[in-house]
Parts: structure tokens; sequence; C-alpha cells
């Protein structure tokens, strides 16, 4: 993963919204430490509500990949209705096979 | 359900969805005895997948009914269409993409025709996140647990659900949602930041805060 590397037009530093502009950006690049660019780290380095954005923005992130193990369940009649869908296709068994 | 355009040429999967799409026991074998017509394993691959199917329905809908007609669509053509896997990707995957696809031609034919899903997939401003630029409220990390996080993104506006959904949690990549969405790769990672902004905005309010808008947003 390559950091992405930004150049501001000046070495003046970030405000909140120039730095936040970036971050969609900097999140889809994945790199682990977000930027490599310095303007960009020393805005991140100084302030403290966007490096807090930053850190939940993460955590948000990195959480989300629990909801990927399934919670829910279909009801058996969706069973039931794909039997029923795919008579004249296919004999299947009458009920699914627990596993 | 009509799958006239529903593409179901099978892709090479990015490495993210092989880590999460591990091969699970039995299955290769109930994919071929199924590919040859066998009733049994057909019942096997439906036991086994459908509860990421339907998971997935049922995020991307918020609607059990839907969610349902969905999963069993998705598993109608499944069965109908398993001659085409040839094992190129992990079979999830290749399952998880032909849902995915489903979907979306199930909400563009629920009345979207007419606009764009990339401007129809947008919120409303009320819904979009607020800019943060001095708020020093408590941080997130460690403090959410699966249940509030689930509930969070239900209540996300259609659109930052669909795009946080196959992103963050089905793992497909930019470019790959912006085909699936018929968007710019720039809007699904526009989309994707506000979702996430959105998320923590909903995660920091307090408990009965939030029930009140998690309750709103679900109206």
């Amino acid at each position: 993963m390559t950091s992405h590397n930004f150049q501001p037009e000046s070495s003046a530093p970030l405000s909140c919204a120039e730095f936040q502009e970036h971050l969609p950006d900097l999140f889809a690049a994945g790199s682990e430490g977000l930027t490599d660019d310095p303007t960009m780290l020393e805005h991140l380095k100084t302030c403290e509500n966007c490096s807090a954005l930053v850190r939940d923005l993460q955590y948000i992130a990195d959480q989300a990949r629990q909801l990927l193990e399934p919670t829910h369940e279909p009801s058996d009649d969706v069973w039931k209705k794909i039997q029923e869908g795919l008579t004249g296709d296919i004999h299947v068994a009458s009920n699914p096979g627990k596993v | 359900m009509e799958t006239q355009g529903l593409q179901m040429t099978e892709q090479k999967a990015g490495p993210g969805l092989y880590k999460r799409n591990p091969p699970i026991a039995g299955e290769a074998e109930a994919i071929e005895r199924a590919k040859a017509g066998d009733a049994e394993a057909f019942s096997k691959l439906y036991a086994l997948h459908k509860r990421r199917v339907y998971t997935l329905c049922l995020r991307m809908l918020g609607n059990v009914t839907e969610a349902e007609d969905m999963t069993q669509e998705a598993f109608l053509h499944l069965f109908r269409k398993i001659g085409s896997f040839r094992g190129e990707s992990a079979f999830s995957t290749w399952l998880h993409r032909l849902t995915v696809n489903l979907v979306l031609m199930h909400l563009r034919k629920k009345g979207l025709q007419l606009v764009s899903l990339e401007e129809t997939i947008n919120p409303s401003e009320e819904d979009a996140p607020k800019r943060d630029f001095g708020s020093r409220d408590m941080q997130l990390s460690g403090s959410v647990d699966r249940v509030a996080l689930e509930r969070a993104v239900a209540s996300l506006p259609p659109g930052y659900r669909m795009v946080f959904v196959l992103h963050d949690v089905e793992g497909f990549e930019h470019n790959e949602i912006a085909a699936m969405l018929d968007c710019s790769t720039g809007n699904s990672k526009s989309q994707l930041h506000k979702a996430r902004l959105k998320l923590r905005e909903l995660l920091r309010q307090p408990e009965s805060t939030a029930q009140a808008g998690l309750k709103e947003a679900a109206l």
C-alpha cells in the first residue's frame, strides 16, 4: 500500500476543513499510517479534533468487519418457496441439510 | 422476478474477499453434485449460505419481507446458474455478487428508473452527517458493541447504508461498487466517508438520545 501525498499550494498549516476534505481519498488509499504527507501529518499531530475523528472512523471501519458474520436467519417459508419455484426444474430435498 | 440483465460473469475476487470467504468444508463437493442436478446437494448449499445471503439482503433492504423475497430469488437464480460457476473465485463471493446484483436490480425496478441511482442514493441534507470542526466529545474506541453498530447501520439513509455494507462489511472495492451502483469511484468513496461520519454521529449520542434518533431515522 502506498500513502497518498498531497501537495498543498502553500506550506501554510491546513485548516480542519482542508484536512477533512482529503479524508475520503486517504481512507480509500488504505495505508496503515493513513498519510505520509508532512502537512497532513502536522495537522493530525496538532489537531486533537481531527485526530479523534480519524481514530473513530478507523475504529468504525474495523468494527464493521464483525458484521460479516451472519446473525439473521430466513424463515422456513423461504426454503418452501424455493422448492416450489424449482418444481419442474428439479426435485429438491424436502428439508435443507443441517450444517 | 426478471433477471435478464443480471451479470453472471465470474470475476476474480480481491484478496480481501478471499480472506473473508475461506472455503467451507463439504462445499466444493456439494457444488459439483449440485451442478449434476443432485437435490440433496442444493439443500446443503442452501443450508450453508442462507444466513449470509439473508443477512446481506436484510442489511441492504432494511425490510424482512423484501429480504426473504430476495433470498428466495438469489437461491433460485443460483440453482439455475450454478453450472456456470467455474471456481475462479470463492463460491460465497460469487453468490454474494449475484445477490447484490439482484437486490440492486430490485431497487431500480422499485422506482429508480427515472433518475440515476447515483442521484437517488444521495440522502437529503437533513440526513447528511454534520461537519466536525470543533466538538470534543467522547471517543468511540472500545465503546461500540456489535448490537449498537448493527442498529446504527440499519438507521443509515439507504445510499449510505448500501455503500457501507458493500465496502466495510462485505469487502467490495470502490471500483466494484461504482460498477454495481452505476456511479463514479469518487462518489462511492464520498458516500462511504459520509456513512462513517453519520455512524460516528449516531454512536456518540447518549443512549436515550440515540434511541430517539434511531427510531426517527427508521420512520
